[in-house]
């Protein structure tokens, strides 16, 4: 199978391109670029929907849908016809997104296919289908914020979709479903009959062995009483169908008894109390399937529920927490009294008021008969279930956990014997449109807090986000994770940026636009964001608090909590509408961005699973693509092919697409004075300045004269063998050069008019004489250059690819001049470059307008 | 205090009328929506609004229907229009029929409560001067 691809690149590649085929390809790949800008617009359009300030319909979320669908279409297959078919598994993965889109669309479930149980640890919002939307949140809280968790796994959707099928129900589901949607009263007793044959159904032997493993690992070596909590975790997420407490949950499982909890777990999905509570919906029974988690019981000392908000008055500026002494069964079943207090949400959490219930009962975990009622000794009846200390560390925790998931909590808690604090549970709290909303009062604000930026750079992704600053300031030098909950302050918005961004609270860049992927994942992630304020990282100081208001475009020094309890608000009152959850669930199906790193070797068509992974692997292999365009044959006579006559030793061959230069019928030559396409005049205006393009070879050391010597052809003979040529396809305002100079391969691929939004510059670099080594620091060097004039860039090895868009006609021309100068600086820089700090001083020559004339 | 702006809001998509509703309701508007025209078109018949805000498209009388139905009616009462893509024409008709103004979906909630409060300071500018 893998020499197949070889054969067909052997065969296409490098071959001789007559000049329409070029014409075509180049055709192809404008076309290519529109349709990906538009799915990059559109999914921009959908997140900021989501923000919650507009108003839509039905409509237009199936126009979404739609136009996604046919734009990402149109990339695919622009994408097959310039390569050859190459990527034909692209439309695979396509079809694939576009079936969960719609079915997002449509309130489906689709059941991810994948394992039977997954460890906590591989658990997050991104696989919300597979494992529930309770075990997604715990393991985000988990792995992404670092809070004690009790270790756990989840049972998937999968492996109950596979257990119902085994056991011949999938059908009775369809019938009740019938039933229901006829209105008919009587499927109670079906609901019962289906609920009675999944407790008694045998669990298929793959899933039981998958669960065995899964207790396997959670038990320590030798240990006998381990007790465990098996939990639903349902689907439907996030809407007013919390299910809170509709599903059953049980605790105290010992480790033999957990495939039996698990059936009385997916049973539930029939129980009568779950059966109302969908008619009240008008939703049929047995349309969900169900994850479970299974998690090691915590020997709890106290227990309970904290909000972030108090929901009957959320000006008021407090934490609510109930406690109670032993398991929190006691205050979600409000069986009996426990403590209410309520502490202030500023930073010191102050006890604000505490009603201490008299505590006669708790639950406590006994093997082999589950959560059991005791009775609390006399003397501690009286004590509060929580110290005062512990209450700080639960509060600080509530308040991390919310200003991660970006809307008000409702946390499940529990302490044990050795006081730590272990989170069981977060969903978003309930907040109902009744409730009485801050008022966004800027008065206040201003005048208390200084303003550090002001109107600064164009709003990425809306909301107020606060934090200590955290400076970014290489790309290339990112860490692994940030704090969670701090201020990305960053010179470049680039995609591999995006990676921090799930744990950050805001981010403000230097460089960058509001239609980048970066962007677009910025309001994926709802982080607010701004981009393109030029001097962030200049004015802001690391470690310093600072709230980001993105609905103003405004950053404060310090923490500006009035702002906050308004965002919380607004966000939690607007996320219930049906139409934000299914915008929601179509977006996560639509704009994360996995194929960050197009060097990766899972930068694959095959792991794209949203549309922007498509565009985006379509747009690199693209731009791979035109880079193979070899020997164009040249023939004589027709008017849009021309040498160009230049004062430089340079072989440059213009195909006109239109407008590009003016002809005179006898002559195989144009000079610069016949050129009419706007972008190529400024790119070669600095390209043939004196100096860059000496005759006379560059003086090469030994090592260099060997790597030189030993390199291989593959960058400039191609298999024909002979020197391929330098290539300037051009229109009035397009320009994509090609050339190969000795042994480096660059690429201009530009657009210039007078539409900000249509500019853009690619620029492309691989190759070198030298080694690997010198090689890689002239790429650094290039980047460092094109980075100081506001592109983003990136960097692997010796290839440097840097982009920039959106500027004016005057901006453009500028850039254009100074890649001109770049590339003749450049030509031959790597065999000088023996040192890292030679790049130093090579960056600070090209900067000051120095000629390049390297100093050997 | 002044009497609270009467808002009449008409889409036949429920989920729109919830959203308009909460969000004037907010801003101190009084509002009733509903989401089958005919209904709608009683009702202005038995009551005075300051202002209509109405889908374009939908069944029974549409919303240019309902327009000419307020502008026979209902003297000063302005009219806004609430119209999807590809509805220009009929948007344009709209506005040469006398609608306040029109507005595409999707749109901001603000931006239609500022259109809103733009067309009731209108209203009630024509209702003072129609008054005997």
């Amino acid at each position: 199978m893998a020499t197949a691809p070889v054969l067909r690149a052997l065969l296409t590649r490098k071959r001789n391109a007559t000049v329409e085929e070029v014409r075509e390809t180049l055709h192809r790949f404008r076309s290519l670029v529109e349709q990906n800008d538009r799915v990059l617009e559109l999914i921009a359009d959908a997140g900021e929907k989501l923000g919650g300030e507009y108003v839509f319909d039905s409509k237009y979320l199936y126009d979404l849908a739609e136009g996604l669908r046919g734009a990402a279409h149109s990339v695919v297959t622009t994408l097959n016809a310039i390569s050859n078919d190459r990527y034909p598994e692209l439309l695979d993965a396509l079809a694939a997104i576009d079936e969960s889109v719609q079915a997002a669309l449509e309130c489906r479930l689709v059941v991810p296919e994948g394992p039977y149980v997954l460890p906590l640890a591989e658990v997050g919002l991104p696989n919300l289908e597979a494992v529930g939307a309770k075990m997604a949140r715990l393991g985000e809280v988990k792995s992404r914020l670092g809070c004690t968790v009790p270790e756990a796994f989840v049972v998937t959707t999968h492996a109950c979709r596979d257990f119902l099928r085994s056991a011949g129900l999938l059908e009775a589901a369809e019938i009740l479903r019938r039933r229901f949607a006829e209105g008919r009263e009587d499927i109670e007793d079906e609901c019962a009959r289906i609920r009675q044959e999944i407790l008694e159904a045998p669990v298929p032997r793959k899933i039981a062995r998958a669960i065995r493993r899964g207790v396997a690992r959670l038990a320590k070596p030798g240990e006998k009483d381990l007790l465990l909590a098996v939990r639903s975790s349902g689907i439907e997420e996030d809407g007013e169908m919390s299910f809170a407490g509709q599903y059953e949950s049980v605790l105290g499982v010992p480790v033999d008894g957990v495939c039996a909890a698990w059936r009385r777990v997916v049973a539930s999905l029939y129980a009568p109390e779950v059966l109302r509570y969908l008619r009240r919906y008008e939703v049929p029974p047995g349309c969900g399937f169900m994850a479970v988690g299974v998690m090691r019981m915590v020997p709890v000392r106290a227990s309970g529920v904290i909000y972030t908000l108090d929901p009957s008055a959320p000006e008021n500026n407090v934490l609510v927490v109930s406690a109670a002494r032993g398991l929190g069964k006691l205050v979600v079943e409000g069986g009996a009294p426990v403590d209410r207090l309520e502490i202030s949400r500023e930073p010191g959490h102050e006890v604000v008021s505490a009603h201490l219930a008299r505590k006669e009962l708790m639950y406590v975990a006994v093997p082999g008969r589950g959560a059991v009622v005791e009775a609390v000794p006399e003397a501690e009846r009286l004590e509060p279930a929580v110290a005062p200390w512990e209450l700080v560390q639960l509060a600080e925790t509530a308040c991390r956990i919310e200003q991660y998931m970006k809307s008000a909590q409702d946390i499940e808690w529990a302490i044990d014997h050795t006081g730590q604090l272990h989170i069981l549970q977060a969903r978003p709290l309930r907040v109902t449109a009744a409730t009485k909303p801050p008022e966004r009062d800027l008065t206040d604000v201003v005048g208390r807090y200084p303003v550090l930026i002001k109107g600064r750079g164009e709003v990425a992704c809306r909301g107020i986000g606060s934090g200590p600053v955290r400076i970014v300031a290489d790309p290339e030098e990112l860490p692994a994770r940030i704090p969670p909950g701090s201020v990305i302050v960053a010179r470049a918005a680039t995609p591999r940026l995006g990676g921090l961004l799930a744990g950050a609270s805001a981010v403000i860049t230097d460089l960058g636009n509001a239609t980048g992927h970066f962007a677009t994942v910025a309001r994926e992630l709802r982080v607010p964001a701004i981009v393109g304020t030029e001097s962030a990282t200049q004015t802001l100081v690391e470690g310093e608090e600072v709230t980001l208001d993105a609905e103003d475009n405004v950053v404060y020094g310090g923490r500006v909590e009035a702002l906050l309890r308004y965002q919380l608000f607004e966000r939690s009152s607007f996320a219930d509408a049906a139409e934000f959850r299914i915008l929601r669930r179509m977006l996560r199906r639509i704009a994360p961005l996995g194929l960050r790193d197009p060097t990766s070797p899972t930068f694959s068509a095959k792991r794209c699973t949203t549309y922007h992974d498509v565009i985006r692997f379509a747009h690199e292999k693209a731009i791979a693509e035109l880079t193979e365009i070899g020997w164009v044959s040249t023939p004589s006579g027709v008017p849009w092919v021309r040498r160009l006559d230049l004062p430089i030793p340079l072989d440059l061959i213009l195909i006109d697409l239109g407008g590009g230069f003016r002809v005179d019928a006898g002559t195989a030559t144009v000079g610069a004075k016949d050129l009419t396409s706007r972008p190529l005049l400024p790119v070669l205006a600095e390209l043939t300045v004196g100096g860059a393009w000496e005759t006379a070879p560059a003086d090469m050391d030994l090592e260099g004269f060997m790597s030189s010597a030993t390199r291989s052809m593959p960058l400039t003979g191609g298999l024909t063998g002979r020197p391929e040529q330098n290539l300037a396809i051009v229109s009035k305002e397009y320009l994509h050069l090609s050339l190969r100079l000795g042994y480096h391969f660059n690429i201009v691929d530009t657009h210039l008019g007078d539409t900000p939004s249509d500019n853009y510059i690619y620029f492309r670099f691989v190759g070198g004489v030298t080694e690997i080594t010198r090689r890689s620091r002239r790429a650094m060097l290039l980047k460092r250059i094109l980075e100081s004039h506001g592109f983003v860039a990136e960097g692997r090895g010796d290839l440097v690819v840097g982009r920039i868009k959106s500027l004016d006609a005057d901006a453009m021309v500028h850039r254009l001049r100074m890649v001109g100068r770049l590339i003749g600086f450049t030509r031959q820089l790597d065999i000088h470059l023996r040192s890292d700090h030679l790049v130093d001083e090579y960056v600070e020559r090209f900067l000051n307008g120095e000629a390049a004339s390297p100093k050997v | 205090m002044s009497t609270p702006t009467e808002v009449l809001v008409l889409d036949d998509e429920p989920l729109v009328c919830e959203r308009l509703k909460e969000h004037l309701e907010r801003k101190k508007y009084r509002v009733e929506v509903f989401t089958e025209s005919q209904k709608a078109v009683s009702r202005l018949a038995e009551k005075r609004f300051d202002v209509v805000v109405t889908d374009l498209k939908m069944e029974g009388p549409n919303g240019l229907e309902v327009l000419r139905f307020v502008r026979d009616q209902s003297f000063g009462t302005q009219v806004i229009i609430i119209t999807g893509y590809g509805s220009m024409d009929s948007a344009r008709e709209a506005e040469y029929s006398g609608a306040f103004e029109f507005v595409h979906k999707p749109f901001r909630a603000e931006r239609l409560e500022a259109t809103v409060r733009k067309a009731a300071r209108a209203a009630r500018k024509l209702a003072d001067q129609g008054a005997p």
